[in-house]
């Protein structure tokens, strides 16, 4: 990106044509919300009905060759001993001090074959270290080009891959390999939204035509194109991490409560010494959800205290729609407890809030 | 942008502000659908209060969106006559109605005059570009 040139979705000219504002995510050029929606109408339709999203700019590499399993296995964090062929896992990419250089997505295809979803800006690092880990015999692909990813999401998901003749209803966190007018395609139960839904790999070259296919399914549904705004709004009333806010090189999956990621059992993985430690002797700080309950928005950075002490700082803050409440994700000394109340520093305002554990809001993601 | 309206009988600053005349030295101020626009959805606008003196470029409020937020700019010097409170239950008035159930605050002008010295709506839209 030394250049400053922005990479761009194979459905870039779809947003383009749509209108939709763009911004740079990871180095690439994506939508943030389309006119005739905006990240309220966008989020709302996705907790209602369905959204369909294009979120291409995700990494996507392959390890493959005999062991690739195996090399996975050592080096992130999740125990893929606890998936089967067929199944996806959210695992973590830690560094020597525990700390989190990515955490993505591993397809487990086969013991010689793992397909990776990691975040746009960190793929390359990801690649790097696996294929700088990897035996003569296990190669590791950086594959960000080759696939497109549209994530459909809401209680109408199934409905939506069902009228293109795309599989639905298989487990939460499973894939399912499948054609569409020729193509290969892998449908994932997977989000980042708590809704129901899918995400949909594709090759590069037929997510545009996969995308228009899905907005005209969607529309019996009053289904829209929604952008990454919602997608952020929505995953936050949820908890989820985002790397580089919740999760960075220097924050642990201890620290994020992401803890139930790491196969504390497995022999190694990257960080593992460090982690085991933390985990021992208490992290000195902890992620949790703040709700607003004066008027204002939490945002990244703002302080938070309590008694006037400092005890923390927001990761992550904004409006949540679905509540029309500020809400945020914030670490917090260990001394922080649900239900206290403590005061954000909103550029200077003091803004009451509520120490809770996120959710924010109720959903049912994993239903069958 | 070519759908976005600026009406002619209102004054514009370049902070994206619509100030109207009210007659007997008092003005309403709200921001542009251009403002509204880039914003997107408005949940939160933070008002001065009433009674509050202000001078020309004082940060005197905010107007958050999901995404982001803003300071509101006083364009003239002046004394806060009266807020729209309607925007702490429906905030996303800014959005539908900028220039009218939208507006923001009301100021008594310290100098009447001074309105003068804000951009038409021809000057406003050739800085839009």
């Amino acid at each position: 990106m030394s250049n400053g040139a922005l990479k761009t979705s194979p459905v870039h000219d779809r947003h383009v044509a749509l209108g939709a504002k763009m911004a740079d995510f990871g180095g690439w050029e994506m939508p943030i919300e389309y006119p005739g929606g905006g990240v309220v109408r966008e989020h709302t339709v996705v907790r209602t009905s369905v959204g369909i999203f294009d979120v291409s700019h995700l990494g996507k590499a392959s390890v493959r060759g005999p062991g690739a399993r195996e090399l996975v296995n050592r080096c992130l964090a999740n125990d893929l001993g606890r998936i089967e062929p067929g199944k996806a896992q959210y695992t973590l990419c830690c560094n020597d001090t525990g700390g989190v250089v990515d955490d993505l997505i591993a397809y487990l295809r086969a013991d010689d074959d793992v397909f990776l979803i990691p975040n746009a800006a960190n793929t390359a690092a990801v690649v790097e270290l696996l294929a700088a880990a990897a035996p003569d015999d296990v190669e590791v692909r950086d594959l960000h080009e080759d696939f497109g990813v549209l994530a459909v999401q809401g209680s109408k998901s199934d409905e939506v891959l069902t009228a293109l003749g795309l599989p639905a209803g298989h487990e939460y966190m499973s894939f399912v390999d499948a054609q569409w007018e020729g193509v290969p395609v892998t449908v994932c139960r997977t989000g980042y939204t708590g809704e129901r839904g899918y995400e949909v790999v594709a090759p590069w070259e037929a997510t545009a035509r996969l995308w228009d296919a899905l907005l005209t399914a969607a529309e019996p549904y009053a289904g829209l194109p929604c952008g990454l705004g919602s997608r952020d709004t929505l995953r936050t009333e949820m908890g989820y991490a985002l790397h580089g806010h919740e999760l960075t090189p220097e924050i642990t999956p201890v620290q994020a409560r992401v803890g139930w990621a790491v196969g504390w059992k497995k022999e190694q993985f990257w960080g593992k010494e460090a982690l085991e430690k933390e985990k021992a002797q208490g992290p000195r700080r902890v992620s949790w959800g703040l709700l607003a309950t004066g008027r204002g928005i939490p945002r990244a950075a703002c302080e938070v205290r309590s008694g006037g002490e400092v005890v923390g700082v927001v990761t992550s803050g904004t409006f949540s729609p679905t509540l029309k409440q500020g809400i945020a994700l914030a670490l917090l000394a260990p001394t922080v407890a649900a239900g206290d109340q403590v005061v954000v520093d909103v550029r200077g305002r003091e803004v009451p809030a509520e120490v809770t554990r996120p959710p924010f809001v109720e959903v049912d993601v994993r239903e069958g | 942008m070519s759908d976005l309206e600026y009406p002619e009988d209102l004054r514009y600053t370049a902070e994206h502000e619509w100030v109207r005349s009210q007659g007997n030295g008092a003005v309403r101020i709200g921001i542009t659908s251009y403002a509204q626009d880039a914003l997107g959805d408005v949940v939160y606008v933070s008002l001065p209060t009433v009674g509050d003196t202000v001078a020309a470029g004082d940060a005197c409020g905010e107007v958050e969106s999901t995404k982001s937020v803003s300071d509101l700019y006083a364009p003239l010097a002046g004394e806060i006559s009266a807020v729209n409170d309607a925007l702490d239950a429906t905030p996303e008035l800014v959005n539908s109605d900028p220039y009218g159930d939208g507006w923001m605050y009301e100021l008594r002008l310290e100098d009447d005059s001074a309105l003068d010295g804000l951009m038409d709506r021809a000057a406003y839209q050739s800085q839009l570009g």
